[in-house]
């Protein structure tokens, strides 16, 4: 019974890489002037830096010009590393290699842990990203599939006077403004919830106290985020949903004399999850964007704000880091999904088409 | 077919006109399209540049609160323009000089129970004034003379310029006999409304016609154009002001012409080549639709917002080049869309006959699916606008975009940027994203309506 989900995961698998290896070339190609003047700037800068150091160390022994030399050869070699003394189509295969392995050079201004280096800044700042981003993924999922499960069950008039509503908050209701009212309403005005950052200043002591700490900063976010999604995704899960209800197999069910919730959630819901799966990919990619807006109006350390704070630095690197890594980061939650989706699809999960 | 859709066009409008909440999304269109219009054609070419300097904005009041917010119970100062443009002129002989003398006056009915934020004098004028004497009437009474010597046309005179201060210390020297000296701007202004009392400050202004008389004096003719007086309350208008004292209203209307072409282009774009894109993928099925549909996954999972990012830093974005990159990016959506009609028109029994006589696949795609695609196409378009309006507006909030651009979400930057919320200027947060959510509603109301009506369409036969 497995064996079909094997199959099916390797496949998804090298078709996902593959689509990685394409997303990552066309970036690479788009911005391809900026990473050359990144790997310039970089090599420019790790110069300056082990200068110094020689200065520091054999300052003595070397003469300025062997310290010229030697600081030259040193970039040459970093140079070498990402192909600038090879042909076209080699230098190219390096650098999308080196893009793909994560290697974005040096930070012009931005320093995180003291560490200029730009993969060691975002991997600083992306776990907050994933945690924020995840945890209100997960919560509009299983809230939106229940509020559409719940609604088709009750399909009337009512709600079809309410969709063109969802329909205008889902499309043009930024969520990164709505974030600017819940600070006001809620944050200051009301004090009831933080609304900065991820911790309190001072921070508590102790675990529990930090992890309640970070979920009550999380709130605010989560709800501006949920405000925007939920009304949209609980309206397709509804029309999955109900468009499924019409099959001769709930009937057959309704025949049977089986309870109304039982129908619902074992067989309506089981026959339409990989169709709601493949809604909730298109609502991760879609609200993605808009999620890391959201932190820079919260100040929530993550991508989004760094993003923002790279803008305002005018920091290259770190912002061609960030379009590769956000690349990868929608890539692995599409993979993901589509692992649910065999999982939940059971002509997959038998290996038959 | 054809027959069929000659006949189809004028009910879709009918049945269009037919539905209320079509309707109404025409109505709130046709304002939008209006204040477009009215945007293009009142606002000077140069708004945008404007918008940026500063010295432009002197006559207005700071942070100031939409001024309709007095109805609600909150007082405040009205901001009122008054402006002379009607100079009559006398010639004074004295000895063997002639002067010219012009002068004008207005009136203004103060009852508010606030002192204003500012009081500024702009004279406008050719020509060589030797001295302007501005007479300020106050409702009971008692008047306050300005002398602007040497005056300069086009400068604007505030409460804090030597020229409004001195005339108040003279004012309160005449009537109590108390000379005070560096008044300051507050003080200044309770000299010009309030009841002159032992201490100078009053509680409240006096309420009752103000009268202002401007006479200019010159030893040679002049021209006197359009002089301004501004009462500088601190409330402005239907929406505020920021903290460079410049007028949301304005701001937003400036915004309007550029959120909606923008909107537009991207959605047309964008659904145009997902449509045919995704038809295609559908109707061809098979081995070309798994690599089409691979394709669109390519598209689908480049982050818009970090990749726009990322171009802006290699390239001066236009309107035209930040169009073309969002739809770019955001055509996939409407290719899985239509790739499920492509594959239902394809399950029909006219296609297969087509098929079975041999008729090549794009002369089957153009009759047969391009009428039903252009039906989805049109209602996509008008339901993907306001997505496009949210990206670039997005895009303005974290500074990227064409530069010199007036847009809603560059405006919620600096109300970010200056912590309006945090200030409690309200007026600064919600009425630029109250645009985004405005402008989108038309677009949703009339795309479901046209959607409603072509769903049977679409799947007939």
């Amino acid at each position: 019974m497995w064996m079909g989900f094997g199959r099916f995961v390797v496949t998804k698998a090298i078709s996902y890489f593959l689509v990685l290896l394409a997303t990552v070339s066309i970036l690479y190609l788009a911005t391809y002037n900026v990473i050359q003047k990144v790997v310039t700037s970089s090599a420019a800068a790790l110069g300056v830096e082990y200068r110094q150091n020689l200065l520091k160390t054999s300052g003595a022994h070397l003469t300025t010009q062997q310290i010229q030399v030697l600081v030259t050869t040193f970039q040459q070699s970093y140079l070498a590393q990402f192909g600038f003394n090879q042909p076209l189509p080699i230098k190219f295969s390096i650098q999308i290699y080196k893009m793909l392995t994560l290697n974005f050079g040096q930070a012009y201004t931005i320093i995180w842990n003291g560490s200029k280096s730009v993969n060691v800044i975002i991997a600083g700042y992306l776990p907050n990203t994933i945690l924020l981003f995840t945890t209100a993924t997960l919560i509009l999922i299983a809230i939106g599939t229940l509020i559409g499960l719940l609604a088709a069950k009750s399909a009337g008039t009512s709600w079809d006077r309410i969709v063109p509503i969802i329909a205008v908050v889902h499309s043009s209701l930024p969520a990164w403004w709505l974030a600017f009212l819940l600070i006001a309403g809620l944050g200051y005005d009301l004090n009831l919830l933080p609304t900065q950052g991820m911790m309190s200043v001072p921070p508590p002591t102790g675990a529990l106290a930090v992890d309640l700490n970070v979920g009550e900063h999380m709130i605010l976010p989560i709800l501006s985020l949920l405000i925007v999604g939920l009304g949209g995704f609980a309206y397709v899960v509804r029309s999955l949903v109900i468009s499924t209800m019409g099959e001769d197999f709930v009937l057959t069910a309704r025949a049977r004399g089986l309870p109304e919730s039982r129908i619902l959630f074992k067989h309506i819901f089981r026959t339409a999850s990989p169709a709601i799966t493949t809604q909730a990919i298109l609502a991760i990619t879609g609200s993605f964007g808009g999620a890391l807006l959201t932190e820079i109006v919260f100040n929530w350390p993550g991508i989004g704000l760094l993003t923002y704070n790279a803008i305002f630095a005018n920091d290259l690197p770190v912002v061609v880091g960030i379009v590769f890594v956000t690349t990868i980061i929608l890539l692995v939650g599409l993979f993901i999904g589509e692992l649910v989706y065999g999982l939940l699809d059971p002509r997959i999960r038998v290996g038959s088409d | 077919m054809t027959s069929q859709t000659k006949k189809g066009k004028p009910s879709l409008l009918k049945e269009l006109f037919k539905s209320k909440s079509a309707l109404t999304g025409i109505v709130i269109l046709s304002v939008l399209a209006g204040l477009t219009i009215y945007s293009v054609v009142s606002l000077p070419s140069n708004i945008s540049y404007t918008w940026q300097n500063g010295e432009a904005w002197v006559l207005y009041p700071i942070d100031a609160p939409p001024q309709w917010i007095n109805f609600l119970g909150f007082p405040t100062a009205p901001t009122i323009n008054l402006s002379l443009s009607q100079w009559t002129k006398e010639t004074i002989s004295a000895g063997a000089a002639n002067f010219s003398e012009y002068s004008a006056s207005t009136t203004f009915k103060w009852s508010s129970g606030v002192f204003p934020q500012d009081l500024a004098f702009e004279p406008m004028f050719s020509g060589n004034a030797s001295t302007i004497a501005l007479t300020w009437v106050k409702p009971q009474g008692p008047s306050i003379l300005v002398s602007v010597s040497e005056p300069a046309s086009g400068e604007a005179y505030e409460a804090q310029s030597q020229t409004f201060t001195n005339a108040a210390s003279q004012y309160i020297l005449n009537q109590t006999g108390q000379y005070v000296t560096q008044l300051s701007k507050q003080q200044v202004i309770s000299a010009f409304f309030g009841k002159l009392a032992n201490d100078i400050l009053t509680s409240s202004p006096l309420s009752g016609t103000y009268q202002v008389t401007v006479q200019v004096l010159s030893s040679s003719p002049m021209n006197m154009f359009r002089s301004l007086l501004v009462v500088v309350g601190n409330s402005y208008g239907l929406m505020g002001t920021d903290n460079q004292d410049r007028p949301i209203d304005l701001g937003l209307l400036a915004g309007l012409p550029n959120a909606l072409e923008i909107g537009f282009l991207v959605s047309i774009i964008a659904v145009v080549i997902g449509i045919v894109f995704g038809g295609l993928s559908g109707y061809l099925g098979g081995k070309k639709d798994g690599l089409m549909q691979w394709v669109a996954l390519v598209i689908l999972a480049m982050p818009v917002l970090p990749f726009l990012v990322v171009i802006s830093f290699t390239q001066k974005l236009n309107i035209f080049l930040e169009v073309v990159f969002i739809a770019a990016l955001s055509w996939p959506f409407y290719a899985i869309i239509a790739r499920t009609v492509g594959l239902s028109v394809k399950s029909q029994a006219f296609v297969e006959a087509d098929k079975a006589m041999g008729v090549p696949w794009y002369r089957v795609f153009a009759s047969h699916f391009i009428p039903r695609l252009s039906a989805v196409t049109v209602a996509y378009t008008v339901l993907g606008i306001p997505g496009g309006i949210l990206t670039a507006e997005s895009l303005a909030f974290i500074g990227i975009g064409p530069g010199n651009l007036i847009t809603w979400g560059g405006i919620l930057d600096t109300a970010f940027v200056n912590q309006a919320a945090v200030f409690g200027f309200w007026w600064w947060v919600v009425f630029p994203g109250l645009m985004i959510v405005l402008s989108a509603i038309p677009f949703v109301l009339l795309g479901f309506a046209i959607e409603r009506i072509i769903a049977p369409r679409v799947s007939a036969k």
